[in-house]
């Protein structure tokens, strides 16, 4: 424990400088009402109403993010893999292979399925 | 960089079986990244079939050679008696569903599309198909046999993530009633998410408290470790609640109606015959093997949850006008049967082996007999798909005589009909709670067979002693494979329902040697 | 060599050191930020054979400085439609990890720090190249909150693509750590460092091959996977797709459009890039030592020194940053990701699988035959699923670049092809081509482009 205290003095360093500045910077300026200025930007023509909730965005986004979770744990399983790879020795080896082996199947699967283009 | 790690021992022969189902599994996504369309169904029918057969096969022969008495991959999986009889019927199960499935017409051709849309119509007309339900299949075959073989509470986590996931999928993968199937797999997928949830939160627990993940290594720190009892009991029962909820036990049932009427019915008849033998198979396992010494805290537990899901199965059943609906009623009843066997389990080895030989038997007449049942569901059709509503199913004996008398005689069977195999499978619990002292559950399970016997006998009534609708539902010329699992289903009820000697005998041996601790 | 820390030096300081340490980190940010505003502005102008700022202070030293006063003197606008509490959070929760990440950072070895041995290092973790990536991750959140809080469709769409950007990256970036891990055997940043101090041999048929010490030239395919993946990690150019001022104006922060908030998006901007380049620093260009000539030396590894060769490393990978920024243009959003899904994963899995197999066969006790077939079996597996994916690509770009001809051939022949009015598309101020009718007429008179 005692290793990640150094990380929380400068988490709190930091946070502190954060918090600091977004908190003063209505105080440090001007205020001058105006109300299309209060509108969301959008090159000057009236702002489109946005629902509630933010409302739904393109799929496509939540592909990625779930690809990016399936890779995500393959690196999980590679790290400790790597940092152990002379313990493990010749098994360690044969078993990654087959591991990313079985990664690559589906890889190739979302591939050919048009999963990874963006268009 | 001091010391090695060694090599874990995995004994490929015994988890052959298994390898040969996910391996096949794999291939067929292969073929779906690589096949062209045209080619694909005809390449993943033979490689899924194929590896059932190869994978039963294997089972056979080391049935002969002699049942393993030590479990596999450093004590990961445990391939004993009850996990090999298990793993066949599930194969043979799946066997014959997947000559349901691949039947045209069950699925749809684009499931993404919004039901009713342009997109889905264009699908539709050039004929898209979702091969990837083979491979969904297999790798749900996989998981069902992964999950009562799983020696570790973490194993059987991941048995039971692999059974379920690909589930899910293809419950949404209904041609018709789009949405009544995309809601079944919402909510089978959140209420099944939810009770894996359920499931991992108690393994931590159960962790906690023994300081190991094997089954047989808990079950030996009962009552060793002493002052975190509340862990145990927690943990416990929370991982009861994921197994029970994947039986569909009594105050976890309400999703399995949803499900199994608006799955694709192939996939129904694979879930309601496949999953609900692989959870018993885990539910005895991890009941038994991990938490037996603490049978005075869940006995108790397990009678009220039988006969609330007997009773409760039984009396909603009554009031289904869906045909579909009504078997998933009658599953839950049957799960509650199934229940008091799980409860008839006692001390006395030779009480465990009846007991345990009970519910096997249970299970591979019930697997037989509710494919079947789904089969025929899946030949009686309207202009919008499979008729469901009971109404339009008055008068069918009088115009396919033979169709209607194979569902009465399933029926039947699952009513307990003597003569039949449901009658020996009921005998065979029944026998083994009373000689366990579980009579008060006993009479209670007769008299929700009673009760369910009414419902059965009243679709039989309004097949042969009504009149015909005008413009009633057809009866489809079956194709060959809806043709042999239907005649192989009724055949199965039928032997076992006159001869069940070697069935029974075989399900004695398998039970003979317990699960391994 | 007892004054290269190992994980046993650390979790022993007083916590006045540890402050002190925390607070040095905390200026030395800060101030590398002010700086590095002020030279990319610098370098970048000369580049372009400008001046760049040069009125605030010598050589427009201050600017960044007036700048920062300025912004916090503006008014701060809030939109009337945001989502007040995400809209407050987004900035902080982009800046704190930002700063996280440097806290496992090695600038030195151990020195004496007021009569205390210390290493010239925050902390360092077990798992400390994970905290970074940790770190990163939890940057995004404060990215999309920053999109989504903001209920305008720019932010928003800019949030969702610099996350999708940010985690596509994340997974190349994080498998091109794997070769270095393999190499070290560790994940302490400290004790990464020490790994490189010398290379090893390289016993191959009974010859022994001196190997580099840096592992920018062992791991060179890592390295240039690295290099590409904190481009797009910190959305730098020539990915900085999410403030693609032509499409998104400012992207997920459009909405902070004045004040000390957005002073705090570009900051935490900024940190990110140092601490990009403070990692590849410490992976690959061997941390704190001395580059070769000066490590003849002996003392160029010892005391305070090594701070210095950090810092100029530092300076010098942000001006490759500059450089590049100066050099290339934006790529387009669909090649970015087909980019680093298509080609940075596999080329990363492969090669990682190559460095094993590298690996494995230089261990003492293995069968060799057994780990060579193996890597024979990767090598083709790998060249075999190359050789499927880039014949099924050329077959889909040639078919689609002869669909494309195939439109511009009909939209010749009939300008107002499938009902839209269009112009003739050979037209003189199109691409400047003259028709074959009017070359023929003597007086025609060539129109360059863009005139009318």
């Amino acid at each position: 424990m005692q290793l990640y205290v150094p990380i929380l003095v400068l988490a709190v360093l930091a946070a502190g400088f954060a918090v600091f500045s977004v908190s003063i910077a209505p105080f440090t300026g001007p205020k001058r009402w105006n109300r299309a200025k209060l509108d969301a930007y959008e090159c000057g023509i009236e702002p489109t109403p946005q629902p509630v909730g933010g409302g739904r965005f393109p799929l496509k986004y939540m592909i990625t993010a779930m690809l990016f979770i399936v890779f995500d744990i393959e690196i999980i399983f590679l790290y400790p893999w790597a940092v152990a790879f002379d313990k493990l020795g010749l098994f360690g080896l044969v078993e990654m292979v087959l591991f990313i082996v079985t990664v690559l199947v589906a890889y190739a699967y979302v591939w050919r399925r048009r999963g990874l283009d963006w268009d | 960089m001091n010391g090695t790690i060694p090599a874990p021992t995995i004994e490929y022969g015994m988890l052959a079986p298994m390898l040969v189902v996910f391996g096949a599994a794999i291939v067929g996504v292969l073929v779906e990244a690589f096949a062209p369309r045209y080619l694909r169904s005809a390449i993943h029918l033979p490689i899924t079939l194929l590896s059932l057969l190869i994978s039963f096969v294997l089972i056979v022969w080391q049935w002969v050679e002699g049942v393993p008495t030590k479990a596999a991959a450093m004590g990961a999986i445990a391939v004993d008696g009850p996990a090999m009889f298990i793993w066949g019927t599930i194969l043979v199960l799946a066997f014959v569903s997947v000559l349901l499935i691949k039947d045209e017409g069950h699925f749809v051709g684009a499931a993404a599309a919004v039901p009713g849309s342009a997109e889905e119509e264009q699908a539709l007309y050039e004929g898209a198909a979702h091969t990837e339900v083979y491979p969904l299949v297999l790798f749900a075959v996989g998981g069902m046999m992964l999950f009562p073989a799983a020696n570790d509470l973490l194993i059987a986590f991941v048995g039971l993530e692999v059974m379920s996931l690909p589930l899910y999928l293809l419950c949404g993968l209904a041609r018709r009633r789009r949405l009544l199937s995309q809601e079944a797999a919402m909510k089978y997928f959140l209420l099944g998410a939810f009770s894996s949830a359920f499931f991992l939160y108690g393994t931590a627990m159960i962790y906690g408290y023994a300081n190991s993940l094997d089954l047989a290594e808990i079950g030996a720190s009962l009552g060793v470790v002493g002052g975190q009892d509340m862990l145990l009991y927690i943990g416990g029962a929370m991982i009861g609640v994921g197994l029970l909820f994947k039986i569909g036990a009594a105050p976890f049932q309400a999703w399995k109606p949803d499900v199994y009427q608006g799955a694709p019915t192939p996939i129904t008849a694979l879930m309601a015959s496949g999953t609900l033998i692989a959870a018993f198979g885990a539910l005895l396992r991890v009941f038994w093997v991990a938490l037996g010494g603490l049978d005075w805290n869940w006995r108790p537990v397990f009678y009220g949850v039988a006969i609330l899901t007997m009773l409760g199965g039984a009396i909603f059943a009554i009031t289904q006008t869906d045909i579909k609906r009504m078997l998933a009623y009658s599953s839950i009843a049957h799960g509650g049967f199934l229940l008091i066997g799980v409860i008839a389990t006692g001390s006395a080895p030779a009480q465990n082996t009846s007991a345990l030989s009970g519910i096997l038997f249970y299970l591979v007449a019930y697997g037989f007999t509710t494919v079947g049942a789904f089969a025929v569901v899946t030949m009686v059709r309207d202009a919008g798909g499979e008729a469901w509503h009971l109404s339009r199913w008055a008068g069918l004996g009088k115009r396919s005589p033979l169709l209607a008398g194979v569902f009465a005689f399933f029926l039947l069977a699952f009513a307990g009909i003597p003569l039949t195999s449901g009658f020996f499978g009921k005998y065979a619990v029944f026998q083994a709670a009373v000689t366990g002292g579980a009579l008060p559950l006993v009479i209670v399970g007769a008299v929700a067979s009673a009760v369910a016997a009414f419902f059965y006998v009243r679709v039989i009534v309004l097949m042969f002693f009504s009149d015909p609708a005008a413009d009633g539902p057809s009866v489809v010329l079956p194709s060959r494979g809806t043709a042999a699992v239907v005649g192989l289903a009724a055949l199965a009820t039928v032997v076992l329902g006159v001869f069940p000697q070697p069935v029974l005998d075989l399900a004695h041996s398998a039970a003979q040697s317990l699960f391994v601790r | 060599m007892n004054n290269v820390p190992t994980l046993d030096d650390f979790g022993h300081d007083p916590l006045w050191i540890t402050i002190i340490k925390a607070v040095a980190i905390f200026v030395f940010l800060m101030l590398g930020v002010l700086f590095g505003v002020w030279s990319e502005r610098k370098l970048i102008s000369r580049m372009q054979h400008r001046y760049g700022p040069n009125r605030a202070g010598k050589f427009g030293l201050l600017q960044s400085v007036a700048d920062g006063l300025k912004m916090g003197l503006k008014e701060d606008i809030m939109p009337r439609t945001v989502d007040k509490v995400i809209y407050f959070l987004a900035p902080v929760i982009l800046a704190v990890p930002a700063f996280l990440a440097f806290s496992v950072v090695p600038f030195g070895p151990m020195v004496s720090m007021f009569g205390h041995k210390t290493p010239l290092q925050l902390t360092d973790l077990p798992v400390a190249v994970l905290l970074v990536l940790a770190t990163a991750s939890i940057g995004v959140y404060g990215i999309v909150l920053a999109g989504w809080g903001s209920r305008s469709p720019y932010a928003m769409l800019g949030g969702l693509r610099s996350a999708a950007q940010v985690v596509s990256y994340e997974i190349a970036m994080g498998l091109s750590f794997v070769a270095v891990f393999l190499q070290a055997g560790t994940l302490s940043t400290s004790e990464i460092v020490s790994a490189q101090a010398q290379g090893g041999t390289w016993d191959v048929f009974g010859l022994s091959i001196p190997m580099p010490s840096w592992y920018v030239f062992s791991l060179l395919p890592s390295f240039a996977i690295y290099a590409v993946t904190m481009l797009g990690e910190t959305n730098r150019v020539p990915f900085d797709l999410p403030e693609g001022e032509g499409e998104l104006v400012g992207g997920f922060f459009t909405e902070y459009s004045s004040s000390l908030k957005f002073a705090i998006f570009m900051l935490a901007e900024y940190v990110n890039v140092f601490t990009v380049s403070a990692m590849a620093i410490t992976l690959f260009f061997g941390g704190w030592r001395a580059p070769w000539p000066i490590s003849l030396w002996d003392g160029a590894n010892a005391g305070w020194w090594p701070m210095l060769w950090f810092f100029l490393k530092l300076a010098i990978v942000f001006a490759c940053f500059v450089w590049i920024r100066a050099t290339l243009p934006r790529v387009r959003y669909d090649q970015l990701m087909a980019f680093g899904w298509k080609v940075l994963i596999p080329v990363n899995l492969a090669w990682i699988m190559i460095a094993a197999t590298f690996k494995a066969m230089r261990m003492p006790d293995t069968t060799r035959g057994v780990v060579l077939a193996i890597g024979a079996v990767i090598l083709i597996g790998a060249f075999a699923i190359w050789l499927r994916f880039d014949t099924v690509n050329q077959r889909r770009r040639e078919a689609r670049a002869a669909q494309i001809e195939a439109e511009f051939e009909q939209l010749r022949e009939e300008p107002t092809a499938g009902g839209f009015p269009v112009p003739p598309l050979d037209l003189p101020h199109y691409h400047g081509v003259v028709p074959e009718q009017a070359r023929r007429h003597a007086d025609a008179k060539e129109v360059t482009s863009g005139s009318n």
